[in-house]
């Protein structure tokens, strides 16, 4: 039995949540031992107040433990809604970011073993975005595929939503990755605007393929060229310079007109 | 009419998987009876808006598909629970549900939780709400699947095998609750058991082949085998099927001989006789 009491106005204040956290804690540490303050509690709390709280403590327990991919989306200032779409995302896991953040470290690696190691980390980094790309929504890829198509949300705008997001993370990753390179240059950040060029080149191709198809024939296609210029020009950084990125701000351009033009594609399911 | 399809047609390279389907329904339970392959599902799929017929015309609740506002609007008066709905790992069955609600529209939080609760307390969820997909058992996650179909009370609800992976008592409650349902709306179900479709519909498409063989009450099903079901003593030499009942009796489908005890037919009965009994078994 306590014989200490909440100071009234103390506690007219806590009834009305006007007061810091840390008092507020203390109070709450000595209601359940003290008969006397919760019975002077009760009359000063406004119902409609304690309504309202009891009903987010009820949401809360009933929406449970978001997963740390939300909890940090929303921290970031993402809507919460918007959040837990892109925390489905199979291409925002823990286990996909961890085997993008390994190939760009063993790129890392081979760059520090000379030139041609350099032209590999340029190669793969404008590659992984598309891989997101690719695992980020479609059939086979996103378990909830069919109820998300027949729900008013349009496909395109998850999709897009979901690349922009596998983009910006890839990006980062590649970004940390690149401070990493040997003797920093303008080839840390030559990778960037392929990135862009070959995922907004997935997303158009995606409105005839489907992602997981144009992704595979993306990668393919850049793989091709890239060997070809290689050969021909004997100069791995080629298709970096000045002419293979004005071509990626073009083919980037192009692919979001296609991909403007055709985001109805993305609304309706194909063949199982 | 909620429904309205004319001629509407699906391939798939050289298999038609829909072929020439006619029908309309309106408040009620239409079901679709019909063996695997039967085209079944790709016309769910196309009465829920997720494929597009290759021919034909499609009018669903007063609004064509085909075209993109008004698909939407459809889709947002649309309740479609898959043949096998896939669930995001981790996700807690109140998680899903919320999920699949913000896909259909419902951002504002508090009245999207508040729709989350009200579906999964009408499938009998709301006790595990909180507890992972991955530990539900496969009813429950049926019902949990269901639960995201029944948000936003839709007008139009399409259920691709719903009571599959259901015990008896689900199923029971199952008809139930779908029984409410279609009093104000239109329910479409697909079923491999004739027990559902005699219990709840009062329409039954039976479907082979990607063609309607039959379109009509479950009644009209059964009446197709009036007068080939018999009963026998012992396995007839004749009979298309036959099985021996629980009372050690013979139940035998086909032609009956002369002076044959007639038995009187089931849903099941006629679905056999409409798709066809490939050859002669005798099922003991």
């Amino acid at each position: 039995m306590t014989t200490w009491h909440v100071d009234p106005e103390l506690l007219a204040r806590y009834a009305r949540g006007e007061v810091a956290e840390t008092q507020a804690f203390s109070v709450e540490a000595h209601l359940p031992t003290c008969a006397h303050c919760r019975s002077a509690l009760g009359p000063l709390t406004d119902r409609e107040r304690h309504e309202r709280v009891w009903l987010e403590v009820v949401d809360d327990l009933d929406a449970g433990q978001s997963t740390w991919v939300e909890r940090l989306l929303v921290r970031l200032g993402v809507a919460g809604h918007s959040a837990r779409l892109l925390a489905a995302t199979p291409s925002l896991r823990g286990s996909w970011l961890a085997a993008v953040a390994v190939a760009l470290g063993f790129a890392v690696v081979a760059a520090h073993g000379g030139h041609d190691g350099l032209v590999v980390f340029l190669l793969l980094a404008p590659v992984l975005p598309v891989a997101g790309v690719a695992a980020a929504y479609g059939p086979g890829i996103d378990p909830t595929y069919e109820v998300g198509v027949a729900a008013p949300m349009s496909g395109s705008r998850l999709l897009l939503l979901r690349s922009v997001a596998v983009l910006i993370v890839t990006t980062v990753l590649a970004g940390v990755a690149a401070v990493l390179l040997p003797g920093i240059g303008w080839e840390a950040i030559a990778w960037l605007l392929p990135a862009l060029g070959l995922t907004l080149v997935t997303l158009a191709l995606a409105t005839a393929t489907g992602p997981l198809r144009a992704a595979g024939l993306v990668a393919l296609a850049w793989a091709g060229v890239a060997w070809a210029v290689w050969r021909l020009t004997d100069d791995g950084f080629a298709l970096f310079g000045q002419a293979g990125q004005l071509t990626m701000v073009f083919l980037a351009v192009a692919s979001a007109a296609v991909v403007a033009a055709r985001r109805d594609r993305f609304d309706q399911g194909g063949a199982r | 009419m909620s429904v309205e399809v004319a001629g509407v047609a699906k391939h798939y390279g050289r298999t038609r998987a829909v072929d020439d389907v006619t029908f309309t329904a309106g408040n009620g339970i239409l079901g679709l009876l019909g063996p695997n392959g039967a085209g079944k599902t790709t016309l769910l799929r196309m009465l829920a808006t997720v494929l597009a017929p290759d021919s034909g015309t499609l009018r669903l609740l007063g609004r064509d598909p085909g075209n993109t506002t008004q698909r939407t609007q459809l889709r947002r008066r649309l309740g479609y629970l898959p043949q096998e709905p896939g669930f995001h790992r981790g996700f807690s069955a109140f998680a899903f549900v919320d999920y699949v609600a913000i896909l259909k529209e419902h951002t504002e939080r508090r009245a999207r939780h508040d729709e989350v609760r009200r579906v999964l307390r009408v499938v009998g969820l709301e006790e595990v709400a909180g507890r992972r997909i991955r530990a539900l058992s496969g009813g429950m996650r049926r019902r949990v699947a269901l639960a995201q179909a029944l948000l936003g009370d839709p007008a139009l609800l399409v259920l691709d095998e719903p009571t599959a992976g259901l015990d008896p008592e689900q199923r029971l409650r199952f008809r139930e609750l779908v029984s409410r349902l279609a009093e104000h709306r239109t329910v479409v179900l697909s079923t491999h058991q004739t027990e559902d479709v005699a219990a709840l519909c009062q329409r039954v498409l039976v479907m082979d082949h990607g063609r309607v063989l039959l379109d009509g009450p479950p009644g009209e099903v059964a009446a197709v085998a009036a007068g080939r079901m018999w009963m026998s003593s012992e396995p007839p030499a004749g009979a298309l099927l036959s099985w021996r009942t629980a009372e050690g009796r013979w139940r035998n489908l086909g032609t009956p001989p002369a002076g044959a005890e007639l038995a009187a037919p089931t849903v099941e009965d006629g679905y056999l006789l409409l798709v066809g009994v490939p050859e002669r078994k005798a099922i003991a």
